[in-house]
């Protein structure tokens, strides 16, 4: 479909449309927190915020989710699935390095062995990106990993504010659904406006990573990973906000005769996570613990799915480590040319 | 497998078997006949073991496909889950999710001679090969069963021990760390047992499952005495969740263990940062 443009003024209209056909849910604010949820209506967003503190891949793998109940009946157990959803969805105003980690995302969940509960969520969803505002908070990096914020790439549809009016790319089928759903809302643009109305060019820092994975892979012994790990408290918020983290456990709630089994977020970075019941723990420091952790993104998933490298530059995991920890010193670490720096 | 990877199929106990103090055999068989029909397995597949309300564990499946009808899990009570297991009695329900993993290489060690070197509760594994071998008897060449466990009470499949040293084409030795009044046969761990026993790596493929420490020494030994890492094989024991290669806690390298494993050759895991550190 080609460009259009719909004004400000518009937007909620279209996505008030929206909420009355699919769940609406996108960026509200309260207390400063940012956090994609449900509205009911446009009025509840927020369109002034660089990103969400937690993901939306929350809204796909949900932090507690429940997997099936459980009931026994006399001698029978009934197992009865939980439905993911109840109604189709539309994410207005995800960011692209989040729209980029749902595709890596899709690698795990969607592989011959599928997730059902995770590919239902994804194939009832419109995704709605919203090109980021220039220019990109001083932590962003998406694009060391190849994510352009201005592109459409992985979504439905992008939105790009410049001025009075917001371009529209719909890029998919699903996106050009929504689009006819706001009739006589979108225009256009004139040969003039094709050429004018242009988002200013991203200007963020680039990290070089083209040996990364090649020189992590190298450095598996080394003290680094002892140094790296002791400002860390173990506390595991890196891989809370993180938009590709995928660990999960998966627990029994309720009784032997009634109850529902659930899986929720876990984290690598915990001390019991890879624990066993002999007391045998593949990982049984800090030190093994982030080095499995930079392995998993820089070099074992991307060997394992053939994608790039498992982070799309978010900066979550560093504006909220407690430790100071930062993964852009980190790959500048791995990336010094003399072995690693003396942090 | 359902079409739900996270939902497990109803099964019943049809025998418990205990094996030694803390350990007992389970027999199970799926309620949904269709199910008990089209379920199919490798040998060294495992799956989930559910207790509803108190959770699922990965157990080895120790019957081998060539048995038709029910399956056998051989479990230790060390946990919560499989302190459960524990509880069950013959009737009663549990969730089976499965099979799940790779399987031992039974096409590949076709006219091999086969050496399988278990300790204490590392046998089941193991056994489910031995069965589907001696089930396909002209497949294989000869076989050779070393086994170990702390004491005589620790061995698992008592009976079945003995039905293997009488067979004229298996050669069965046994030993424990500690013998007692009852045991006559010989006391010793299993590396330096299976040292004295010397077996030729000529035309050979070594199967090996049992505790850390004990892999680790058998393994040393087997390179001793001239075995190539590409035919010493295992299977291994991480702390597997999901089982399906999501949840992030198996992994050595760039595999999952519940996924690309749990069965690898030593050439395999040596040429994987960090596999053999536990």
């Amino acid at each position: 479909m080609d460009r259009k443009k719909i004004s400000k003024a518009d937007l909620g209209r279209w996505l008030d449309t929206i909420a009355g056909k699919y769940e609406l849910i996108g960026p509200t604010e309260d207390e400063g927190i940012i956090q994609f949820g449900p509205v009911q209506s446009s009025a509840e967003l927020t369109l002034e915020y660089a990103n969400s503190l937690i993901p939306p891949k929350s809204l796909f793998f949900p932090p507690v989710e429940s997997l099936f109940a459980f009931r026994k009946r006399g001698e029978e157990i009934q197992l009865e699935e939980t439905k993911p959803l109840q109604q189709d969805r539309v994410i207005f105003g995800i960011r692209n390095c989040d729209v980029g980690s749902l595709s890596l995302l899709d690698r795990v969940f969607c592989d011959d062995l599928e997730d059902s509960y995770y590919r239902e969520r994804r194939e009832r969803t419109t995704l709605i990106a919203l090109a980021c505002p220039t220019p990109p908070r001083s932590s962003c990096f998406c694009t060391t990993f190849g994510i352009d914020p201005l592109s459409p790439a992985g979504s439905d549809i992008l939105l790009t504010d410049v001025g009075d009016v917001y371009l529209v790319d719909a890029v998919t089928d699903k996106g050009e659904e929504l689009v006819a759903l706001g009739e006589g809302l979108f225009a256009p643009l004139t040969e003039g406006e094709e050429k004018e109305l242009q988002p200013p060019p991203v200007d963020m820092p680039q990290l070089d990573v083209r040996e990364l994975r090649e020189r992590l892979e190298a450095l598996w012994e080394d003290e680094y990973w002892e140094k790296l790990s002791l400002p860390c408290l173990g506390c595991g918020i890196c891989t809370y906000v993180c938009p590709t983290c995928h660990c999960f456990d998966i627990s029994d709630v309720g009784s032997t005769s009634d109850g529902v089994r659930y899986r929720c977020w876990d984290s690598c970075m915990y001390s019991d996570f890879a624990l066993m019941v002999s007391g045998e723990n593949p990982r049984p420091t800090k030190r093994e613990r982030t080095r499995n952790r930079y392995f998993h993104k820089f070099s074992t998933f991307p060997s394992r799915y053939g994608t790039g490298y498992a982070c799309v530059g978010c900066a979550r995991c560093l504006v909220h480590c407690p430790g100071g920890v930062e993964i852009t010193e980190v790959i500048k670490d791995i990336s010094a040319k003399e072995g690693v720096s003396d942090r | 497998m359902t079409a739900n990877i996270y939902l497990p199929s109803i099964a019943t106990v049809r025998e418990v078997r205990p094996e030694t103090p803390d350990t007992s055999t389970y027999v199970v068989s799926f309620d949904d006949p269709q199910l008990r029909e089209s379920f199919a397995y490798e040998p060294g597949q495992f799956a989930e073991l559910s207790i509803f309300g108190v959770g699922e564990c990965p157990i080895g499946i120790a019957s081998s496909p060539t048995r038709e009808g029910l399956l056998e899990f051989c479990v230790r009570a060390v946990g919560t889950v499989t302190d459960a297991l524990h509880d069950l009695e013959v009737g009663d329900k549990l969730g089976v999710r499965g099979p799940l993993g790779n399987s031992w290489p039974t096409t590949e060690i076709e006219g091999k001679d086969l050496l399988f070197i278990g300790g204490g509760i590392g046998l089941p594994p193991l056994r489910s090969l031995i069965q589907y071998v001696l089930d396909n008897r002209d497949r294989y060449g000869a076989v050779q069963i070393v086994y170990g466990a702390r004491s005589p009470q620790d061995l698992v499949y008592k009976e079945e021990l003995k039905e293997w040293e009488d067979l004229p084409d298996v050669d069965f030795h046994v030993t424990v760390d500690a013998g007692d009044d009852t045991w006559d046969g010989a006391v010793g761990f299993v590396p330096p047992f299976l040292k004295d026993i010397n077996p030729s790596p000529t035309n050979k493929v070594a199967f090996t499952c049992g505790p850390p420490i004990m892999i680790k020494l058998v393994v040393e030994a087997l390179e001793e005495m001239g075995y190539a890492d590409a035919d010493i094989i295992t299977t291994l024991e991480m702390k597997m969740k999901c089982g399906v290669g999501k949840c992030g806690r198996c992994n050595i390298g760039d595999k999952y263990i519940c996924r690309d494993g749990p069965v690898f050759s030593f050439e395999e895991l040596r040429s994987i940062p960090g596999a053999l550190e536990v």
